[in-house]
């Protein structure tokens, strides 16, 4: 493997532009975030952290943070613990319907956002939720859910079935087999899940601009009003924040694919060795 | 002593129940949709017997031992565990020791912590079950490898560690569903000794399945042969194996030769048939009755006699003969069938003359006069 990927590959060429193609336009904004500017221009003149600190110290921008903060917190606990709960609970069962129950538990990711946004801002007004930042939060679980049910759903397809027919047999009721069987095996799909549940909350503009009050507006959605009217870099502040949270998050994940291949590919060599001296 | 002893007998004479240990399926059924995976079976395993139920793929012996744990469900029937019925009983409740083809050993717990397991779910405290998970590795042979996960462990040593986890708790019955599959030959063999071993010392009742005669015929007091979801046939090992009831389980327990016959006369445990141009046989009978009957022969149940006989031989010549080290196999040509002879390669100093004219026996029980089937 380590040969194959040191070897120079014509394909490797072609990947190039479209790497700058991707990425630099996400990359622009990080620079803009530092200039000295009451605008935001590019190339940057000045390097300076009159923007991050104008930022900080901005109320209407802190308390979207906060709120995007907020609503991914529901968010990703909710998708978590319902997703990897249906996860869980389809995992080697065969039942009629099951197919359709599956499909509807990934149908927010194929329903328009847009749709999505209409039905919601519906539902939450006729509840007379909208004003809070709870509707945000739960729609956002929602549109959440099926990622974590993905990832955990991906977890367990290396479970072993016998290990919850011999922990039971051995005396564990359904908390300890949650417990000692399913929780060591799921942690990585949650911990992905959990990942994949902020970056899409802390993302998500268009059902956050339908259910957006002044005491609920979330970070996209202060940016998406404030730059109709007033272009300050403040916008390449936070879009930086998103860049190096969605980055961070991005590296969380694969140093957790990377440990686990790793754990892997030492399975059958140390077993190999420990048959051939025991 | 008496409480810390992970090991000790679970059919204790003191407690003077005389069921403590058994197994009793009384006309146990299970359907899936139209299919009959188990179709009324009755089997009781006696306290402290090793019971095996042998049969191919989709016999089902695996579902029976799952319906026996709990993890099946019965269609009809009745599960009896130490004379008490469990039907009601989840697995946990059951207090039976299951160890698994995949051994299902806990990846992330130590090969102690998986052990202890049993113990911890019943709340025994820490000092104590980790004494007597210590007790019971080292009865596998396990003391110092308590540390180890199961993924830095060998195929023979995890399936230790499954044993000791499985009897740590001292369970009314052992059940073993294909644990030596995934072992080469050699530590298979090896296994197959040290369960017996500690099958006996600790005077456990186990139902074992498996689909290899080889291991059944070396570990059970009884082996019941399955087929189709119904017993075809039980018994000692050594009782089913020279006087199988038909074709099927002959050929399935090893090789067999098969002397088409017509019956001439039954009578108790006799038959005599005749076997065409083979002549008159005397030979054992069990009573089945079908439209088609043969003689049922092991080739090391045959052996090469100076003379012909008036019964129970025949002349024939030797088309080959192979030497497979312990063994000489034998193909004959007797009356214009082929049998198999095995005998032992032990003092025999040449091989025997192809083509020339040679004349076999058998003894009147170990022929066995059976149904065929196909």
């Amino acid at each position: 493997m380590k040969s194959a990927s040191s070897r120079f590959s014509p394909a490797l060429l072609a990947a190039v532009p479209v790497f700058v193609f991707l990425v630099v336009p996400t990359l622009i904004v990080v620079p803009m975030a530092f200039n000295q500017s009451r605008y935001i221009t590019f190339p940057p003149a000045h390097f300076s952290l009159d923007a991050v600190s104008g930022f900080l110290s901005d109320p209407a921008w802190t308390s979207a943070v906060a709120a995007s903060l907020q609503a991914a917190g529901i968010a990703v606990g909710l998708a978590v613990l319902l997703g990897g709960s249906a996860a869980v609970a389809l995992h080697g069962r065969r039942f009629p319907g099951r197919n359709l129950l599956t499909g509807v538990i990934l149908a927010p990711m194929i329903v328009p956002a847009i749709v999505l946004a209409l039905a919601f801002y519906q539902f939450f007004t006729s509840l007379g939720l909208v004003g809070t930042i709870l509707p945000i939060g739960l729609a956002h679980a929602v549109v959440a859910t099926p990622y974590a049910f993905l990832t955990v759903r991906a977890s367990l397809s290396g479970l072993n079935p016998a290990l919850v027919r011999s922990a039971r047999s051995l005396g564990a009721g359904w908390l300890s087999v949650a417990r000692f069987v399913y929780l060591p095996v799921i942690r990585p799909g949650l911990v992905a899940g959990a990942l994949f549940a902020f970056s899409v909350s802390i993302d998500e503009t268009v059902i956050a601009l339908f259910l957006q009050s002044p005491s609920a507006t979330t970070l996209p959605v202060k940016m998406f009003t404030d730059i109709q009217y007033n272009l300050t870099p403040k916008i390449a502040v936070s879009s930086a924040m998103l860049v190096t949270a969605a980055t961070l998050g991005l590296l969380v994940q694969v140093s957790f694919m990377l440990r686990r291949r790793s754990n892997a590919r030492m399975l059958p060599l140390t077993s190999a060795a420990a048959d051939q001296t025991g | 002593m008496t409480t810390s002893s992970p090991l000790q007998t679970a059919a204790d004479p003191t407690t003077g129940n005389q069921e403590e240990g058994s197994i009793e399926l009384r006309r146990v059924r299970r359907t899936y949709g139209d299919v009959t995976a188990v179709d009324d079976i009755d089997l009781t395993v006696h306290p402290g017997e090793f019971v095996t139920l042998l049969g191919p793929s989709g016999s089902g012996k695996t579902t029976t031992m799952m319906m026996v744990a709990g993890f099946e469900e019965l269609t009809s029937g009745m599960v009896l565990i130490n004379g008490r019925p469990v039907d009601k009983l989840p697995p946990k409740d059951r207090n039976l020791g299951v160890v698994f083809q995949s051994y299902a050993l806990f990846p992330h717990l130590s090969a102690r912590e998986n052990v202890e397991f049993a113990l911890r779910m019943r709340r025994v405290r820490p000092a104590e079950r980790r004494q007597r998970a210590e007790e019971a590795l080292e009865r596998v042979g396990l003391a110092k490898l308590g540390d180890r996960r199961p993924r830095e462990l060998s195929g023979g040593q995890q399936q230790r560690v499954a044993l000791a986890r499985a009897l740590v708790f001292n369970p009314s019955a052992l059940l073993l569903d294909e644990p030596m599959a995934a072992l080469d030959k050699r530590l298979r063999e090896q296994m197959q000794e040290e369960i017996k071993t500690i099958q006996r010392s600790l005077g456990i009742s186990v139902l074992f399945v498996t689909h290899d005669q080889d291991e059944a015929m070396s570990m059970s007091d009884r082996i019941v042969v399955m087929r189709d979801g119904r017993i075809v046939q039980q018994g000692a090992p050594d009782d089913v194996y020279a006087h199988p009831v038909n074709d099927w389980v002959a050929n399935f327990l090893g090789d067999a030769n098969l002397l088409p016959c017509t019956v001439l006369e039954r009578s108790g445990e006799t038959a005599v048939v005749d076997l065409g141009e083979l002549g008159v046989g005397r030979v054992r009978d069990r009573g089945a009755s079908g439209d088609r009957y043969a003689v049922s022969i092991r080739p090391e149940h045959l052996a090469f006699i100076p003379a012909d006989r008036t019964e129970n031989s025949a002349s024939g010549r030797v088309v080959t003969s192979t030497n497979l080290g312990a063994t000489i196999r034998h193909r004959l040509r007797v009356g214009g069938q082929d049998l198999l002879l095995r005998e032992l390669s032990a003092g025999r100093r040449t091989a025997r003359e192809l083509d020339g004219e040679v004349f076999v026996g058998w003894e009147q029980d170990e022929a066995q006069l059976l149904v065929l089937e196909s």
